[in-house]
């Protein structure tokens, strides 16, 4: 039986990762104890996953020139600052919708052992959405338990402009909103298109 | 919004990466986890391909994993295809040299590291294999005169910097039979087969021609990745199989399966009871080894009994599953371990709070007088099964102190002990 003492110390050396990036206090080592086998396994480590920030990094670092290469249509998306696991993402509504013509910021946090565990999406523009509370928390299946390692931010944006044309009612986050989609749609499509003028423009 | 010149950089780096200059990665080897060249490539059940590190990290360790591409679950972590390997060491020598330069300092970094295929002869390779090698590497030389160098068209200029070796058919036979491989399965031992060669009847095993080691469930998918690239890449040969493949079945759908015979299956059917296949049996049974895999066939997490070594000092440790225990495998571990036969193991005891939460789960979902230890939960989980998934899913169940009897015999054993 080994106690596995590196569990912490091997994860949680950052200064490797991301070519002397700083790497923020997101990807610490509290995400990266996980599920790994020194806290659950009966103290062994045996397959316990080991996460790498260079792994993470690198991927992320793809990611970002995959997007400025070929950006999906109303996104964009981008590092907050010098670090990489803090993004910025704007979405334009598309036409057609109550949410058109409004401009919506974004948070996207990247966990240490991204892409192995999905990123957090934030909006940071207000909207009337049932899919959206007002702290701007989104329920969307594939940010959560859905979730692959084969996605990507680019996928998971186009995913969030697809939930503008067609809000999950089913599964709300706001049931108030959700009920008025579907009982009174014109009634919804107002609201939402006020909102819109008055936070995301 | 504004871009600080660190990330600016590091966005040039990466393109330049991307597009490095001679190599121009297909899109059909680039790993969906990474984004990056595939390395020590693994192929999965259903023919999706990622790299050896990117499966791994990707699978649960708690219960069934999916493939990310297809959500297709497995329970096995399987081996490195070898053929995939030495191809794309062949077609990318500088992007594959640039990947394991990578993998290796990030191995460093874990202190945990993947199985070393540096040499053509090293393990799982015949010496026949050896010996293709050694003809493919004379038949570069004279390209003329072989009739197995296959034009490479416009698909995969040749390198400038003469490292960049000629793909040939030899490099990519069936395990079986010892052709171009035509609609390639790959199995969990990482051995390339081509569809035809591994025709089974129902309810048998399949196992392996070459390494006699079963594999668990049913028959792989075709890698389309990789029949695509062997479509384009030898038009002609491809034609060829395609077309024997296709007369051959038309002739004789009894043509003797090739990779198992039924008494093989029949010894081999109690060495799967976890593989069943149906999704619950990972709650109807309550020994799962969290985030413990065996070393042999890659089960993961391990279900049932637990040996782990007492002698091997790598920080993952080295485990098998009862089945591979009891069967003496003496394959090498799947992380480089240096593990070797006269290394003692131990019986370990499952996690104690999965424990409790299984039980707690099990009471509030299925019947609320069943006991932690009777086998009942394979009754109540599968109603459709026959009584060979039957059988074998109650011989998982067997606690601890059941677990000395001999292999031969054991389903036979529990299921009296539990009847």
């Amino acid at each position: 039986m080994n106690p596995s003492s590196n569990s912490g110390g091997g994860t949680a050396g950052p200064s490797s990762g991301g070519g002397g990036l700083r790497l923020g206090g997101g990807p610490g080592a509290g995400g990266s104890g996980g599920v790994s086998g020194s806290s659950v396994g009966g103290g062994s480590r045996s397959w316990a996953s080991t996460t790498s920030v260079s792994t993470s990094g690198k991927r992320i670092q793809r990611e970002m020139a995959e997007l400025n290469m070929d950006p999906p249509p109303h996104c964009s998306a981008g590092p907050k600052g010098d670090n990489l696991y803090h993004w910025v993402a704007t979405l334009l509504g598309p036409h057609g919708t109550p949410y058109d013509g409004g401009i919506f910021f974004l948070d996207i946090t990247f966990p240490s052992n991204y892409p192995f565990k999905p990123p957090k999406v934030v909006f940071k523009t207000r909207m009337y959405h049932c899919n959206v509370d007002s702290a701007g928390n989104v329920s969307l299946d594939i940010l959560k338990d859905n979730w692959s390692p084969a996605l990507t931010i680019s996928k998971v944006l186009i995913a969030l402009v697809s939930i503008f044309t067609t809000p999950d009612a089913y599964k709300p986050l706001v049931p108030g909103i959700a009920q008025l989609y579907l009982t009174d749609r014109d009634k919804h499509n107002e609201l939402a298109a006020e909102w819109t003028a008055r936070f995301a423009r | 919004m504004e871009i600080s010149e660190k990330v600016k950089k590091l966005i040039d780096d990466e393109l330049k990466d991307l597009d490095d200059s001679s190599e121009k990665i297909s899109e059909a080897f680039t790993c969906c986890v990474c984004l990056d060249l595939l390395y020590k490539p693994i192929v999965l059940a259903c023919g999706h391909v990622s790299c050896f590190w990117c499966v791994h990290k990707s699978m649960s360790g708690l219960r069934e994993s999916h493939c990310p591409i297809c959500r297709n679950p497995y329970h096995h972590f399987p081996t490195i295809c070898q053929m995939l390997h030495f191809i794309l060491l062949k077609m990318y020598p500088i992007s594959y040299k640039r990947r394991e330069i990578q993998i290796s300092e990030f191995e460093r970094e874990a202190d945990c590291f993947s199985p070393q295929l540096e040499d053509r002869v090293c393990k799982g390779q015949t010496e026949q294999e050896a010996c293709h090698a050694n003809n493919s590497q004379m038949r570069v030389d004279d390209t003329e005169a072989s009739s197995f160098v296959v034009d490479h068209g416009d698909f995969h200029p040749t390198v400038a910097n003469g490292t960049c070796q000629t793909i040939t058919v030899d490099d990519a036979l069936c395990t079986f039979c010892n052709q171009l491989v035509y609609h390639p399965v790959v199995l969990n031992c990482g051995h390339v087969f081509c569809e035809s060669c591994t025709l089974v009847q129902k309810n048998e095993m399949i196992k392996c021609a070459k390494c006699e080691i079963a594999h668990p469930g049913r028959i792989p998918k075709v890698c389309l990745e990789l029949d695509n690239f062997l479509e384009e890449q030898f038009p002609t040969e491809y034609a060829l199989r395609k077309s024997s493949v296709q007369l051959k079945q038309s002739c004789g759908q009894q043509e003797s399966p090739s990779t198992c015979s039924a008494g093989d299956a029949k010894e081999s059917s109690p060495v799967l009871t976890s593989s069943g296949g149906h999704p619950l049996s990972w709650w109807g049974d309550h020994k799962v080894h969290i985030a413990a895999g065996c070393d042999s066939c890659g089960m993961f997490p391990i279900i049932g009994d637990r040996y782990k070594c007492k002698d091997c000092v790598e920080a993952i440790g080295f485990d098998l599953c009862g089945d591979c225990y009891n069967t003496r495998s003496k394959l090498p571990g799947r992380f480089n371990q240096q593990h070797t036969p006269e290394h003692q193991f131990e019986l370990m005891r499952p996690n104690s709070i999965r424990n409790i939460m299984w039980r707690l789960l099990r009471d509030v979902s299925s019947a609320p007088s069943s006991t932690p230890d009777t086998p009942e939960s394979g009754v109540t989980v599968v109603p459709s099964l026959s009584d060979d998934a039957r059988e074998s899913a109650e011989s998982g169940f067997v606690t601890p102190s059941e677990t000395g009897d001999t292999e031969e015999d054991q389903s036979n054993d529990h299921e009296e002990d539990s009847m």
